[in-house]
């Protein structure tokens, strides 16, 4: 959860520091493939689906295929549903982890780099960006390092995990809009305090 | 013969300084501790080693949060405290919050018995049939993002009841992070950052809590700060109690000594009765230091007050230069007998405060005596010797307000008085209420109130007062029970009764219980799901290892639960920490019926025991009057009890009414403040029973030793220590009404010997 947050931090910042500043109430839209490679596992896992990324409100991650699984994350906490049931609720008071790595979201949301590099190493070389971080024990327990390919948006990024996971995301179609969230999006990011 | 008992007398008094000279040149022993006041005795033992044991553990914990929008300053704040206490050997044991060695502890003592661990709701879906729950959950975590799926855990733990297992972990400290070793919380624009630990020393130590206060100095500018801890609500009640004393002390001293100069015009009668008080607090002080070895800040409280009533006896000798008594000699003549009889009377009323169980009241039960007995014995002794003053008129002004206070009760005023102090005392003790609440009776610092709301709302967790006791013949029957109780207290928590607990068994599993997970998992979960979850991930999976079961001292040894060490007394007794209690009552039936299962509200238990010593109080007020009762008729003969013991009775019987009319309460304080109110109020009746003509001289001297009663005593009503406040406004009105009524002992005729 933790690599899933820093993930989503990271994909927000990349993707204002490369273009406009993604300001309260605009939303990405995209479509996502995802491989995960898992220790032990001959087999990557792989899924696809499309997220939506609501600044100042939260993220929302639906898996399509093989299983329809939505994931919502927002200052709150995390909540996942799997065939529209939910199945997992993590509060952010219960676990402090989700809220200071929220703090540091919305952060890189108003493009402040500052709150990542107060966690992590930043390398630039062209479209390729290199996150390592600082603190073996803190955020460094649940990342390895992260790369991202970024052009407009994020296209990019490769999450490797110090066990020797790894998760491999690419984005496609992303739009950039200042419409609202749709009923549904915003029902499903409310699911932590209805 | 005068002159070899002035001179042994001085030997006494003059050893006396020297024992408590040397003894204040080393520090005076004080202790401060408010509930030494009150009765060691408990119902249990059990029970008390377990409270002892929660003390010990709870009542040292510390816990400073600075807090600032500047981390770094919040942080430098706290790191500035944490090195000052560590290193000046204050605080000892580390954090409560667990740092990542010991999780990693605490994980590497819990992975091995995954097979039989299971999140209390997860138990609850297999047991309802709802498995496939748990394989949508193991794939939305697996497929979704994020999710705490993790390559070498799920060929371990298919359906990552583990990561859930942990996650529902009764921790405390929920919304704490640890940063080099600083527990750190992010709440509303403020960073926090936390010192915690636990003390060194005692907290009701007065020693301690100087160097400790010398130690903890003041936060730096822009920085807010929280505390939470015994030490600074101790440290706030001695500051008060301490600063308390010494002002009251201060204002009756100085309003004696004007009373003295007005009356007198004279500073010889001053300065003897300044003499006659500072011979009976040494006295006093080197009797308490060489029988209990400590000095109460209580016993000193009432020390204070002391000061007034010890002047009794000086004020009725020297209101005698106003009479026709020709020297020193005569006067004492005079007033000898009623000094004697009053100093006995006082003396048995004083001793019967002994008799009560609290340890604090036998400190000021010896105090009292002894500082009274001395101040008796130097009057006795030394006046006489040192008293030069001539004879003098009493002023037109003094005579006649005594001659007044005569008629009064010579005429229809004493109808009057009685049909006025009957309706007053009927309605009195129609609205009667009682409070036997020990919270009440103590002085709470209202801004540490409010900073303990505020630590706790950001730690996530502060064990409340009460707790249950579990016993078993060993731990594995404990944890049993332990499980028992919780299926009572999770309704009772979702009902509102109390908001969330902390039991042994909330983190390790009665062996029975994950004996009968692992058969529910292998049963409910992996024979029916594991196929269907194994296909969907295109692998092939196993079920998790049986490994050896999960035991308390494999969790206990990580460290990383700082409050389990605190719930473990000892093998098969337990404590069930609770949080938020909101119904007390209800809380206190959850268990009934459970074999093993006791709850234990010391707070409640103290205000049983006030309960129990108020009522036994009133018998005590019985008892002394039966006590003094002998010596009146043995001086009044049987005929003179009555007019001699009524007038302080009636005293003591009325008051209660007259506060009640006023909205306070009966309490025990109010209680003992009657028990001192008898003494006092028997001293009045038996001077004035002494002078059956009542001589203006001697109204002169009863009034003089009812103001100086007042000053001293009632002073007390303005205490913030409630018990000492019901105590000061008892006394407030039960000695000025004994002082009324004394005149009516003069009917006493005194027997002829």
């Amino acid at each position: 959860m933790k690599r899933a947050l820093l993930a989503l931090a990271l994909l927000a910042a990349a993707g204002q520091a490369e273009a406009q500043t993604l300001a309260d109430g605009q939303i990405i839209r995209g479509h996502f493939t995802q491989e995960r490679h898992l220790q032990g596992f001959a087999n990557a896992i792989k899924s696809d689906g499309h997220f939506v990324l609501a600044a100042g409100h939260g993220l929302l991650w639906v898996t399509e295929q093989p299983f329809a699984v939505t994931t919502a994350i927002t200052a709150e906490g995390l909540t996942q549903s799997v065939g529209g049931k939910q199945t997992a609720k993590f509060d952010a008071q219960r676990l402090p982890v989700l809220s200071r790595i929220y703090a540091m979201m919305s952060g890189a949301l108003a493009g402040n780099w500052d709150t990542l590099k107060a966690d992590f190493s930043v390398q630039r070389e062209g479209a390729h960006i290199v996150l390592t971080p600082l603190r073996a024990e803190t955020t460094g327990a649940a990342v390895g390092k992260i790369s991202l390919v970024v052009s407009h948006f994020v296209d990019e990024v490769e999450i490797e995990r110090p066990n020797g996971d790894s998760d491999h995301i690419v984005f496609s179609s992303q739009t950039l809009s200042a419409g609202p969230l749709s009923a549904e999006e915003s029902s499903a990011l409310g699911q932590l305090h209805p | 013969m005068r002159r070899i008992a002035a001179a042994l007398w001085l030997a006494v008094v003059l050893a006396a300084c020297l024992h408590v000279g040397l003894t204040v040149r080393r520090g005076l022993p004080l202790e401060s501790d408010l509930m030494a006041l009150l009765p060691t005795e408990k119902l249990d033992p059990g029970v008390r080693q377990a409270e002892e044991a929660i003390n010990v553990q709870l009542s040292r914990r510390l816990i400073v949060l600075f807090g600032s929008t500047d981390a770094t300053a919040a942080r430098s704040a706290a790191e500035d405290l944490n090195y000052r206490l560590r290193e000046s050997g204050l605080l000892t044991s580390a954090s409560d919050i667990p740092d990542a060695d010991a999780i990693k502890r605490l994980g590497a003592a819990y992975f091995p018995a995954r097979a039989g661990l299971l999140a209390e709701e997860d138990r609850h879906r297999l047991m309802d049939g709802q498995g496939e729950e748990l394989l949508e959950r193991a794939l939305g975590q697996i497929f979704g993002f994020g999710g705490i799926a993790d390559g070498r855990l799920l060929a371990r733990d298919p359906f990552l009841l583990f990561p859930a297992f942990l996650t529902a972990l009764p921790m405390p400290s929920g919304r704490a992070h640890l940063e080099d070793g600083h527990p750190v919380i992010e709440d509303q624009g403020l960073t926090w950052v936390g010192v915690t630990g636990v003390l060194a020393g005692d907290a009701t130590s007065l020693s301690f809590q100087k160097h400790f206060a010398e130690m903890f100095g003041a936060p730096p500018p822009g920085v807010k700060i929280l505390r939470l801890g015994a030490i600074f609500y101790a440290s706030a009640g001695t500051g008060s109690a301490l600063k308390l004393s010494s002002a009251i002390g201060g204002v009756s001293l100085l309003a004696t000594a004007l009373l003295l100069l007005i009356v007198f015009r004279s500073v010889r009668p001053l300065l003897l009765g300044l003499l006659s008080v500072a011979v009976g607090l040494i006295a006093a002080l080197s009797a308490c230091l060489l029988v209990f070895g400590t000095l109460h800040v209580a016993a000193q409280l009432f020390g204070a007050s002391l000061i007034g009533i010890a002047a009794d006896y000086s004020l009725l000798y020297f209101a005698q230069i106003f009479s026709p008594a020709r020297d020193a000699n005569q006067r004492l003549r005079q007033v000898l007998a009623g000094i004697s009889l009053g100093m006995g009377t006082t003396v048995i009323g004083y001793l019967t405060l002994a008799l009560s169980p609290f340890p604090g009241l036998h400190q000021v039960a010896l105090f009292s005596a002894v500082g009274l007995l001395a101040a008796y014995a130097t009057v006795v002794v030394w006046f006489p010797l040192l008293d030069r003053l001539p004879a003098k008129p009493l002023t037109p002004a003094l005579n006649r307000a005594a001659v007044r206070v005569e008629a009064f009760w010579a005429g229809r005023g004493r109808t009057v008085a009685a049909l006025v102090g009957l309706v007053l005392g009927v309605a009195g003790y129609a609205l009667l209420s009682i409070d036997d609440d020990v919270r009440h009776q103590q002085a709470l610092d209202p801004a540490l109130s409010a900073q303990q709301i505020d630590v706790q709302r950001l730690l996530g967790w502060a064990p409340s007062n009460q707790f249950f006791l579990v016993e078993g013949a060993d731990d594995e029957e404990a944890l049993q029970r332990e499980e028992a109780l919780a299926e009572r207290l999770r309704p009772a928590a979702e009902a509102g009764i109390l908001a969330s607990w902390m039991a042994p068994a909330g983190f390790v599993p009665s062996e029975a219980r994950q004996e009968a997970d692992r058969a529910l998992i292998e049963e409910r979960l992996v024979r029916p799901y594991l196929p269907d979850l194994s296909a969907k991930l295109g692998m092939p999976l196993s079920a998790p290892d049986t490994g050896p079961p999960l035991t308390l001292q494999a969790v206990r040894d990580s460290g990383a639960i700082a409050l389990l060490p605190a719930m473990l007394i000892s093998p098969g007794r337990h404590i069930v920490l609770l949080q938020d209690v909101h119904d007390l009552t209800a809380l206190a039936k959850v268990a009934d019926g459970l074999p093993g299962v006791r709850f234990v509200d010391p707070t409640g238990e103290i205000s049983a025991v006030l309960t129990a010593y108020r009522q036994r109080s009133v018998l005590l007020l019985a008892a002394s009057v039966l006590l003094m009762a002998p010596l009146v008729a043995w001086r009044y003969g049987l005929r003179g009890i009555l007019p001699v013991l009524g007038p302080p009775a009636l005293a003591i019987i009325l008051t209660p009414a007259l506060l009640a009319l006023i909205g306070l309460p009966f309490t025990f304080f109010t209680a003992l403040g009657l028990v001192l109110a008898l003494s006092i109020g028997v001293d009045y009746a038996v001077f004035c029973a002494e002078d059956g003509r009542l001589a203006p001289v001697t109204m002169l001297g009863v009034t003089l030793a009812m103001a100086s009663a007042v000053l001293s005593f009632g002073l007390l009503a303005v205490s913030e220590i409630e018990g000492m406040r019901t105590f000061g406004a008892a006394m407030l009105v039960a000695v000025p009404l004994a002082w009324a009524m004394a005149p009516l002992a003069a009917w006493a005729k005194k027997r002829k010997r």
